[in-house]
């Protein structure tokens, strides 16, 4: 009896490793068309950059004057995410006459890298780009992101001790042709309002 | 998050004595053992990257190669280049004031015409040894197959067909005409030839070598063409689809001759000095000023753009 149980136990562990060998091999397979996998390396896709390549088609002359889009980035700057998210989203929505003026009197260091990054930006924008006037630029898309970090051993006391990370981001921004599009600026009375309405438009569904 | 260091040394010098201990265990000669076992530590998961790296000595593995008898062949930096066509346009043709001009039934017509039909004596020597190596070459014939190889080769310029572009088109030429071509649409249309086309000029330089000839033809050709040129986003850049153009032309066209696989492709072009300015660009363009000293202001008014010297050069 007790041998018969294990020869079906075993019997049993056999289908379930087959089982989920064959579905490994289906993952394996079927990687395209699942979304959760990453197919390409963070350390070679320069995605970012390579907006600046795609070409459209010639417009015919009925439809609206296409606005150039730049994108530009700098990576590997020795400064952190998290602050250089501030200037970033600061500047979002700038004119860049404006976002340049801005950043020259901010006493931060990531201040003087986004106004570098901006200026070559406007550079390659009137000399690659077909951009007429360099002024007449905005800040579309402006945001930081995690770069790859050196650990480093940090030495408490008692022979303790922690791994320290040298921090390094990336700071990506994207230059729209025309003037920065106008945000509707909403008070406080205008959001109650809004609030009020809302509950009055509440109905009672199912009902008689 | 600090890990207990003081744990892995106690743990080390644990370990440590204990292969000592071993050590001293198998002494005896009835069951020889190795007298450093190695002994099993915590296996960690993290190990801090200074602690290898103090005192590491470069390795020399090219030392340790030659000491282990493996032998490298000698790589010669060398790699042979075939050379198809000429720097450039050797004794370039100079193209008459006011070519097209005037018609032919005018004086002045007539004279250019007697001028143009009797060519030099050089370019009659050089037909001449083109006709030795190529012998269905006819200065008739030639003119419409070099019309034809310059309508095909930019056809090909707007579609981009890279492999048939190099067929039709020499080495010295391509770059110039796809310079900056990548990230722009061009639209090219050839609609009609005014006139037909004629071998003006003609030489046989040699490169290199004594024997090593190449032949270059120079036709005058008059068409009607369009060009339109789009950006990266489809804006037009210059020129425009709906509006034609009469465009005189001077193609140099080169064989090399010594090859029995040569092909005639387009070389270059030649722009006389006379030549009519292209039409400007669609959008504004910044252009650098005068160089001011500190003191010195720029006035606006009577500030003259300097216009380029008038000179032959061909593209």
């Amino acid at each position: 009896m007790a041998a018969a149980v294990t020869g079906r136990g075993v019997a049993f562990i056999r289908g379930l490793s087959a089982g989920l060998y064959s579905r490994l091999q289906v993952l394996a397979c079927g990687h395209q068309q699942l979304s959760c996998l990453h197919t390409s390396s963070s350390l070679e896709s320069k995605n970012w950059e390579r907006k600046n390549r795609k070409v459209y088609p010639p417009q015919l002359p009925d439809e609206p004057c296409r606005p150039a889009e730049i994108h530009h980035s700098r990576r590997q700057i020795k400064y952190s995410k998290d602050k250089m998210w501030y200037l970033a989203k600061m500047i979002r929505g700038m004119s860049i006459d404006g976002a340049i003026a801005q950043l020259e009197f901010i006493d931060k260091k990531g201040a003087k890298i986004i106004k570098e990054v901006l200026l070559e930006a406007q550079e390659m924008a009137v000399k690659n780009h077909n951009v007429e006037y360099k002024s007449n630029l905005y800040i579309a898309e402006s945001f930081s992101g995690k770069g790859m970090y050196l650990k480093r051993i940090r030495y408490h006391g008692r022979g303790m001790f922690g791994i320290m990370d040298k921090v390094y981001c990336h700071y990506f921004v994207k230059l729209v042709e025309g003037s920065p599009p106008k945000v509707e600026q909403r008070t406080g009375y205008d959001q109650a309002k809004e609030y009020v309405q809302n509950l009055r438009n509440r109905t009672i569904i199912h009902s008689l | 998050m600090a890990l207990p260091m003081r744990r892995t040394l106690v743990a080390l010098h644990r370990a440590a004595c204990n292969s000592v201990m071993h050590a001293s265990g198998t002494l005896d000669a009835r069951s020889p053992a190795p007298l450093f076992q190695p002994v099993r530590t915590k296996k960690r998961f993290f190990i801090p990257p200074a602690v290898g790296m103090k005192g590491k000595k470069e390795n020399n593995p090219e030392a340790k190669a030659r000491a282990a008898g493996i032998v490298f062949t000698q790589e010669i930096m060398e790699r042979p280049i075939n050379i198809s066509c000429t720097a450039g346009i050797l004794d370039p043709y100079i193209p008459p004031e006011g070519d097209a001009r005037h018609t032919s039934l005018s004086k002045e017509g007539l004279k250019q015409r007697t001028e143009q039909i009797k060519q030099s004596a050089a370019s009659q020597l050089a037909i001449r040894k083109i006709k030795e190596h190529d012998s269905t070459f006819t200065t008739k014939n030639f003119a419409e197959r070099a019309q034809e190889i310059f309508i095909e080769a930019h056809n090909a310029l707007t579609r981009f067909n890279k492999d048939k572009l190099h067929s039709l088109v020499t080495e010295r030429c391509y770059p110039e005409m796809t310079r900056g071509n990548r990230y722009k649409t061009i639209c090219w249309r050839f609609i009609e030839s005014l006139e037909p086309p004629r071998v003006v000029h003609a030489r046989c330089p040699d490169m290199v070598a004594k024997g090593n000839l190449y032949g270059q033809v120079t036709v005058r050709m008059h068409s009607r063409q369009t060009l339109a040129i789009y950006d990266r986003f489809g804006r037009l850049m210059m020129g425009s689809e709906e509006q034609p153009k009469d465009v005189l032309e001077y193609l140099v066209i080169e064989r090399h001759l010594t090859n029995p696989y040569g092909q005639w492709r387009l070389h270059g072009k030649i722009v006389p000095s006379w030549a009519p300015a292209k039409d400007p660009v669609i959008k504004t363009v910044m252009i650098p000023g005068p160089e001011l000293k500190p003191w010195q202001e720029f006035d606006d008014l009577n500030y003259e753009v300097p216009k380029p010297a008038a000179v032959q050069w061909y593209k």
